[in-house]
């Protein structure tokens, strides 16, 4: 959405807490569900009650532990983008670092230490994936490479700025 | 502390020999101590659970745990073990059934080997992106330092200047558009990102093209200009030689 007038941030946070709660609530739905099935006694109206019970109970607390984790980690990328002034891929992984930290407060030091590795290599690992995907797509759409000239914003040759119109090239 | 004197008594309890276990009912004391402080014994009892796992085909159902009584559960621990060899030992294993481990083993190595090199992948491709100087984000990371401590552009903008790219569907503006072509048989990379300073609702495009220098192998800017409106740029940086 190109035409976007209003600055992603501050709503980004609530756009990825409610994201990370849907996540959790359906994974977590459909896990406990089968679990809750399987862990249930002979009969199937046992099977349905136990992986109904399942469902009931434990789902909105995965979906809630998600969304913390979502919201912490937006909000930690916003505070980077703010405070950088900006927006890298390196702002995500030190997110994510930063919020397995924080969630692992309770477990003392070495604890937080280890979380924030995983926290940002599993950001690190998401980064990398959207970078392949972004880059393939996009490449599929490329024709042969084209000849670029200098843009004529650029005097030929010379220092001095030129008006004038940029002849528009295609980016990807 | 009540819980203090039970974590006394239960150290007591992990004495070897037969005092602590006369002294007091162990049961009774787990129980207690659950109740006064829950989470926390809760976790360590946890730590302590031994969860059913299945060992060439019986599944064990042991719910021992080592914390209250580590001797008893070590006989029970050695019978089980014992008891496991024995049966294991009356029933020869079969050449069939060696070739269904090695076969199990087998497909897991395949599985464990995809896994690692798909992470092994991506880690890849993350450190290119972010250190490599051939990266349009090491490149956007460059230009857009030059652009803040040039005057001009700080004249116009005001400071502080930020800089993103593209908007992506989730809202995030990370990825930075580029184009790479050759010239002279010479790679170039060519990055347009926008920038944005405190003074409100001006928006210019940073354009920057790197050429990759055939002797140190590094990328080398060639020229760095910012467009604030239609008729009005800045030039940042104007390196073209003038062959090129």
């Amino acid at each position: 959405m190109e035409e976007y007038a209003r600055e992603p941030c501050p709503w980004r946070i609530v756009d990825d807490c409610g994201g990370a709660f849907t996540m959790g609530v359906i994974g977590g739905g459909v896990f406990q569900a089968i679990k809750g099935f399987r862990n249930a006694p002979v009969g199937i109206r046992h099977r349905f009650r136990g992986s109904v019970n399942a469902v009931r109970i434990r789902a909105p607390q995965i979906g809630g532990s998600f969304a913390v984790w979502g919201g912490l980690f937006s909000t930690i990328d916003c505070g980077l983008v703010r405070l950088r002034g900006k927006e890298d891929p390196w702002n995500s992984i030190t997110s994510g670092a930063l919020t397995g930290a924080v969630l692992a407060a309770r477990s003392g030091p070495l604890a937080m230490v280890g979380s924030a590795m995983m926290g940002g290599i599993l950001l690190a690992l998401i980064e990398g994936v959207g970078i392949l995907l972004t880059r393939y797509t996009a490449q599929q759409f490329r024709n042969a490479p084209p000849f670029l000239e200098d843009p004529s914003q650029l005097n030929p040759k010379e220092g001095a700025p030129a008006p004038g119109y940029g002849n528009y090239q295609q980016y990807h | 502390m009540i819980c203090g004197f039970l974590r006394v008594v239960q150290r007591m309890e992990k004495l070897p020999g037969s005092l602590g276990r006369q002294l007091f009912p162990h049961f009774v004391l787990t129980k207690a101590c659950l109740k006064t402080q829950p989470l926390r014994w809760g976790l360590l009892e946890q730590k302590k659970i031994v969860h059913p796992r299945t060992v060439l085909g019986f599944t064990q159902k042991t719910f021992w745990t080592q914390g209250p009584d580590p001797q008893k559960a070590k006989e029970d621990s050695s019978k089980q073990v014992s008891i496991s060899r024995n049966q294991r030992g009356e029933t020869a294993v079969s050449t069939s059934q060696k070739v269904k481990e090695a076969g199990r083993d087998f497909t897991y190595l395949i599985v464990v080997l995809f896994g690692v090199s798909i992470t092994g992948g991506l880690l890849y491709t993350i450190f290119k992106e972010l250190f490599s100087s051939s990266s349009p984000n090491i490149i956007y990371g460059k230009a857009l330092e030059k652009c803040r401590t040039h005057p001009e552009v700080i004249s116009v903008f005001g400071e502080p200047v930020k800089g993103y790219g593209e908007m992506s569907r989730r809202g995030r503006r990370q990825h930075v558009s580029f184009i790479e072509y050759s010239k002279n048989g010479l790679k170039r990379i060519r990055v347009k990102f926008y920038i944005e300073g405190s003074e409100p609702g001006k928006q210019g495009t940073v354009h920057a093209e790197v050429e990759e220098n055939p002797r140190s192998g590094q990328f080398e800017f060639r020229y760095i200009f910012a467009e604030v409106s239609p008729t009005r740029s800045i030039v940042i940086e104007d390196n073209r030689s003038q062959e090129s």
